[in-house]
């Protein structure tokens, strides 16, 4: 089965130590919330796992599927199974949904896809997430309401089927109607395809959506707290700060 | 031996821009043109290359092209026999008709016989001076000069061949009309001359290509190109220029006129050359007179490159929207400067200039710049540019959707031009340039990594 385990992570930007030591395992199949208030780490952690040049990991291993990537490249951890879903996705210009999603598939294939078999897989996935076929053909993420580029990052994540997805602040920005939208598109992958997911969020409203089995509080570039669903309701009813004091924890 | 009592002052020469100065400006031709019979203007044109020295285009501190390691006199018009094959980069899709020139000689013609029979005409230039006298006299030369500098004058005065394509009054053409300029070896000048027309009602798509073999050695291409097109004419005109690794030297004008209710759509795709000085200028010349004036330059390696764009007004109500977008690697130069002249009287204009560029090497240079001539009061013209570099965060996350980084950076440029590219509405065309594009891009490689990792 696989599976990402991270292990005594740290890691560092621009001589800012950000993470300090993150211990954390994800298996496909599985459904993850890592909660935490602001500038504790999370998007670092994000970033980290998919390979983002800027940071830089000082100690620690990022093993996916008994093969430590902490020093791969990210198109080689996409290949491998690991996805991103990013919290600020950037436009494309000039290259359409369709188009792009195709290169992406191709780059993880021997052979390229075969146009039929592509479109068949399109037609699904756009069924599957409620998309209008018309999405498709626009350039990705041009002119994208927050709403449609969070669409189009549960998109690629339906094509391009990874085993362990991240979803980094997905919920951010959204309006109750695109947040829904997006959370179910998420459980009907992890039901679908068995994605193991570790969903980033700062806030609780998204996990109305999703239940996660396993929940853990970053605060201060670690994992200060693990627990199951009702640690959601905790956070919810009380915040941050009691487990902040309960902890001893700066961020 | 004269008296010099009774000998006279010479008579004041009426100077044109370029005869008398080091550097020739940049602007706008401006409805100048040329008058005569063709041997009067050979006659003319002539006068002037013997008169003129190399030119040289500055701009005041930081832009100069010349053609100071251009030797000039050691090439020739060369001639070559008929072919009867095309180029392949005409593809074997539908054609109206198409037209080769290697260096000075015509080498094939063909034409739709169904085409020909509506009253079509596409011949080589001299044909049509000698078989279409009427045509000719009336259009030729009618917004072209012939002085502005020495390059100018030997093409008006040497061309060999060319291309003349009419329309005839309300015909609709579907497939494109493809006229060739080849050079294959080194030590050719091939003097260009194209003079297209487009009667009143017409509708039809017309592509020039200007191709250079892989060649070592030096080669000018001096180009001359009209398209007129008469009232509520449409026309949508693409040139591919890709002189290819050969030291290609192209000085070229081109000009299209719009007159009343007419519209263009124009791309060109300049796509590589040792060195390359074009002036392209599209005039609005009639009421309700439209264009679309779209452009594509890629310098690389040591190239420079030297894009003069002129959107020409010169009635209202008239609209026109300009849009370039380029890219440089290894140590290349190129330089854009975009004009909107609207000239007095021609109110209710509305025009929009926009130039970007995308700088890939820490070598080459890029200049755009933009500006804005307004003579009338009731119009709206605005202007906009932008030079940027390759961004980072793109790249990564192309990257974790498993792309390679150059794969990624590929993806990019080639987006880059893409809006521009599927306007030419002609997946043969649209594919021609994308494939060129990523051939140069291809081997800008390692430069464009080089530069990325040392950012």
């Amino acid at each position: 089965m696989a599976e990402l385990e991270i292990r005594n992570l740290h890691v560092r930007i621009e001589e800012r130590e950000i993470l300090r030591g993150v211990d954390l395992t994800v298996r496909k199949g599985e459904i993850h919330a890592l909660m935490g208030p602001n500038g504790s780490g999370k998007s670092t952690l994000a970033n980290t796992i998919m390979g983002h040049p800027a940071y830089e990991v000082t100690d620690g291993q990022i093993i996916f599927n008994g093969e430590d990537i902490t020093e791969a490249p990210a198109h080689e951890r996409a290949r491998a199974g690991l996805f991103l879903a990013f919290q600020y996705p950037v436009a494309v210009p000039g290259v359409s949904v369709a188009n792009f999603l195709r290169m992406a598939i191709n780059a993880k294939r021997d052979e390229p896809i075969k146009v039929k078999e592509f479109g068949k897989q399109l037609a699904h996935a756009v069924q599957l997430l409620d998309v209008d076929r018309a999405f498709t053909s626009r350039h990705l993420n041009d002119g994208f309401s927050g709403g449609e580029k969070k669409r189009a990052e549960i998109l690629q994540m339906a094509m391009l089927a990874p085993e362990i997805a991240v979803l980094d602040e997905t919920d951010s920005g959204l309006d109750i109607d695109a947040l829904r939208t997006v959370a179910q598109g998420v459980v009907k992958l992890h039901a679908e395809q068995g994605v193991g997911a570790l969903i980033i969020t700062h806030y609780q409203r998204i996990l109305d959506y999703i239940t996660p089995q396993f929940v853990h509080i970053l605060m201060d570039g670690k994992i200060v707290m693990e627990g199951g669903p009702e640690l959601v309701d905790r956070l919810e009813r009380e915040g941050y700060d009691p487990i902040r004091e309960e902890v001893g924890a700066r961020v | 031996m004269s008296d010099p009592a009774t000998t006279t002052a010479p008579p004041p020469v009426r100077r044109k821009p370029g005869t008398a100065r080091a550097a020739t400006l940049y602007r706008a031709l401006a409805g100048a043109g040329s008058t005569g019979t063709l041997e009067e203007l050979r006659a003319l044109a002539l006068a002037a290359h013997d008169r003129l020295g190399l030119p040289t285009w500055r701009r005041s501190g930081f832009w100069r092209t010349t053609l100071d390691e251009l030797d000039f006199p050691a090439l020739r018009n060369r001639t070559y026999a008929p072919e009867a094959t095309l180029p392949a980069v005409l593809g074997d899709g539908p054609r109206a008709g198409a037209l080769v020139q290697r260096g000075g000689s015509v080498v094939h013609v063909e034409l739709d016989p169904t085409l020909a029979a509506a009253g079509v005409i596409l011949c080589s230039l001299e044909d049509a001076a000698h078989d279409h006298p009427d045509l000719f006299a009336r259009y030729f030369m009618r917004r072209l000069t012939l002085d502005r500098d020495k390059l100018e004058a030997a093409g008006a005065a040497l061309w060999t061949g060319g291309a003349f394509l009419y329309v005839p009054p309300g015909l609709a053409v579907e497939h494109p009309f493809q006229l060739v300029y080849e050079i294959t070896e080194p030590g050719t000048a091939q003097y260009a001359h194209t003079l297209a027309i487009g009667d009143r009602q017409t509708d039809f798509r017309l592509h020039e290509y200007d191709l250079g073999a892989d060649f070592d050695g030096q080669a000018l291409h001096a180009g001359q190109f009209e398209l007129y097109l008469e009232d509520a004419a449409r026309c949508r005109l693409a040139h591919v220029t890709d002189w290819g690794s050969g030291e290609v030297y192209d000085v070229s004008t081109a000009v299209v006129e719009v007159t009343r209710d007419a519209y263009c759509h124009w791309l060109p795709a300049l796509l590589g050359g040792h060195l390359i000085r074009h002036h392209d200028e599209l005039v609005v010349a009639g009421k309700g007179g439209d264009m679309a004036f779209r452009g594509i330059f890629f310098a690389q390696e040591d190239e420079h490159l030297d894009v003069f764009a002129v959107d020409l007004h010169e009635t209202g109500p008239s609209s026109g929207d300009v849009h370039w977008r380029g890219a440089a690697t290894g140590a290349s130069r190129a330089s854009f400067e975009g004009l909107i002249q609207i000239n007095p009287g021609s109110q209710q204009t509305h025009t929009y200039l926009q130039v970007h560029s995308m700088l890939l090497s820490a070598q080459a240079k890029l200049d755009a710049i933009p500006s804005v001539l307004v003579c009338a009061d009731d119009v709206s013209a605005s202007h906009g540019g932008t030079v940027g570099e390759l961004d980072e965060a793109l790249i990564f996350y192309m990257q974790t959707r498993g792309l390679t980084r150059p794969d990624a950076v590929r993806v990019i440029v080639e987006g880059f031009f893409e809006p521009l590219i599927v306007q030419l509405d002609d997946p043969g065309l649209e594919q021609t340039i994308r494939d060129r594009i990523r051939a140069k891009l291809d081997a800008a490689a390692a430069d464009i990594e080089k530069y990325a990792l040392a950012r």
